[in-house]
């Protein structure tokens, strides 16, 4: 058996092993135990959902549509009580204190809008006023922003107006405005052009680093993922499959990194494995396999033209767990 | 204390702002009253000080729905007299009823519908606070809106009685319904359209549903002239209380049902 953890039954105990490395480092800015919620009774939308989220994460919560992530969101953030199980948010209950959570979190989801008649300054100042903060504190904050997402020359044009990029990005600036410590980001690049993406992405990135910002980011865009999260979560259907760091999750999920040499046309490496591309493979556990390897390969008598690791990359994790754990999805 | 925090104070003007910029808000807030206040009032003042009265029918079933205290007005006094105190609070009362009730449409189902509520529930207020700055804000926006039709009904009709030569008209009957009526169907207006809210999915639909509450009014105005009764300070009071009674269970369910899974189902 590849993976024995991967058995349905068994891997939300999996997952909380896992995930229960971070609480040696700190109290968990988020943490759900048996978190469950039906709507109709009979189906689980999510179910048994147990991890911590250690403060200062980026953590990338991957599935496919319909898996359950956006009722995660609105459970963590106090828009649903949990049907079972229990959550914390900063070390508070969200369904029973939301407006408190609401005071240390920013959330984007993908159907909280903002107000089209106001212009993209006057949202920010509104809600920065809602957020209690006085007039000219929100002001110097709503500016601040307004120019670190690149919304400074649209500020006074009235928000329908505005492209899907940069209305979704002024919605990141509403859910910083009152200098979160968690940001909860429903899918928050769906439906922006690659490069709108790409910016959108970058700056969660920027500022979960430059501000300490704990981040639960929600996504399908699995490349943009790798580049920005450091833990990830895998759910389908409603069961959480997985969950830890890149490199956990490619041991666990028994992905391999691979060694890969180019040598003169004709050669073949015993022990390899050679590809469409020319190229020879062979898997390795860790980094330090490499030299020795290629010092054998070139006693071996073989020209080495080329020679480079190749990591799992998280589609590779991704499509792994989904296909063992869960409905099988096309890349 | 203040009533209201400075956040909710926010949310307050950000309502206002939404219903002065949604057309047919704003056009059922200045229409209703314009058209109730003012345009019918002075139609029939002009029609009482012009019609011959000899050609009106119907006088004598008329003079019996005139109190003892107006038993000595001319026929021309005793038209503008009840239509005073008979028809024109029926049109009155109109005007608190659909100004909440269209203001608590747009603050609640509009909201609602332009899928802003989720992002203001996102904030750090409560849905206490959100409840109650909306509430608050649409029975303020809808008390100005009466208080300034009042004042201008009131000189409309003082001018009348100036020109045919009659008393102030303000008496029990009006003060009563100002005083008590008018407060507790306003709050009616609101909290029954916060309750439409959590059904409604759009803001028309809600307007519409709205109609529904204007029967009762429909139903005094029709009572009246059939003779099955006719109003007064004694019977405004009475129908304050009913109102009131019936405001205060509806507001606790309406508040209860402000919840965030109701709310954004």
């Amino acid at each position: 058996m590849l993976f024995p953890l991967l058995s349905m039954e068994s891997v939300p105990e999996m997952c909380y092993d896992v995930c229960t490395r971070w609480l040696s480092v700190g109290e968990p800015a988020i943490h759900t135990e048996r978190l469950s919620k039906t709507y109709d009774g009979r189906v689980f939308a999510l179910h048994d959902l147990s991890l911590d989220v250690a403060q200062g994460e980026v953590f990338g919560f991957l599935g496919p549509n319909g898996a359950g992530k956006t009722t995660s969101v609105k459970l963590l953030t106090g828009l649903l009580r949990p049907s079972e199980g229990s959550c914390s948010v900063l070390g508070l209950a969200p369904a029973l204190r939301p407006g408190d959570v609401h005071r240390l979190c920013g959330v984007v989801t993908e159907s909280a809008k903002m107000y089209k008649q106001m212009t993209g300054m006057e949202n920010l100042l509104f809600f920065a006023q809602v957020a209690g903060l006085k007039t000219e504190d929100g002001r110097v904050r709503s500016e601040e922003l307004l120019k670190r997402l690149d919304l400074w020359e649209a500020r006074d044009k009235k928000l329908q107006a505005y492209s899907t990029g940069m209305a979704q990005r002024l919605s990141l600036a509403r859910a910083l405005v009152h200098r979160p410590k968690l940001l909860f980001l429903d899918e928050p690049t769906s439906g922006l052009d690659p490069e709108s993406a790409q910016t959108v992405n970058e700056m969660i990135a920027a500022m979960a680093h430059d501000e300490g910002v704990t981040v639960f980011l929600c996504t399908h865009q699995l490349r943009y993922a790798q580049d920005i999260c450091t833990t990830y979560g895998i759910l389908n259907r409603g069961a959480l499959l997985a969950c830890g760091d890149l490199e956990t999750l490619s041991r666990n999920a028994e992905i391999r990194m691979k060694a890969a040499v180019r040598l003169r046309e004709g050669e073949e490496p015993q022990g390899f494995e050679r590809g469409g591309d020319g190229w020879w493979r062979t898997d390795i556990l860790r980094e330090e396999e490499m030299p020795p390897l290629l010092k054998s390969v070139v006693a071996a008598g073989h020209s080495l033209y080329e020679a480079r690791i190749v990591k799992p990359t998280l589609e590779d994790v991704y499509f792994r767990y989904l296909s063992l754990g869960g409905e099988a999805v096309s890349p | 204390m203040k009533i209201i925090s400075m956040p909710e104070r926010a949310v307050v003007k950000k309502d206002f702002r939404e219903i002065w910029d949604s057309k047919m808000a704003r056009n059922t807030l200045l229409v209703v009253p314009l058209l109730l206040a003012v345009a019918i009032p002075v139609l029939f003042l002009v029609v009482a000080c012009n019609t011959p009265m000899d050609q009106i029918n119907g006088v004598d079933s008329m003079m019996k729905l005139l109190p003892q205290e107006a038993k000595s007005f001319s026929l021309r006094q005793s038209m503008f007299y009840i239509l005073t105190n008979t028809l024109f609070p029926m049109f009155f009362l109109m005007i608190p009823l659909m100004t909440s009730s269209v203001s608590a449409a747009s603050s609640f189902v509009g909201e609602k519908e332009r899928n802003t509520l989720e992002t203001l529930i996102l904030t750090p207020l409560s849905l206490k606070q959100i409840f109650k700055a909306k509430v608050l804000g649409c029975i303020f926006l809808s008390a100005v809106t009466t208080a300034v039709s009042f004042l201008s009904f009131a000189v409309i009709v003082s001018i009348g009685d100036i020109f045919l030569g009659m008393p102030f008209f303000l008496n029990w009957n009006w003060l009563v319904l100002l005083l008590f009526l008018t407060p507790g169907v306003t709050v009616f207006g609101v909290v029954f359209m916060v309750l439409v809210s959590a059904k409604s999915k759009s803001y028309i639909e809600s307007v519409q549903t709205s109609g529904y509450i204007v029967l009762p009014l429909v139903l005094m105005f029709v009572g009246q002239f059939t003779g099955l009764f006719t109003l007064n300070a004694v019977i405004f009071l009475l129908v304050s209380v009913v109102v009131v009674l019936i405001d205060i269970p509806v507001w606790m369910i309406a508040s209860r049902s402000f919840t965030a899974e109701k709310l954004l189902k």
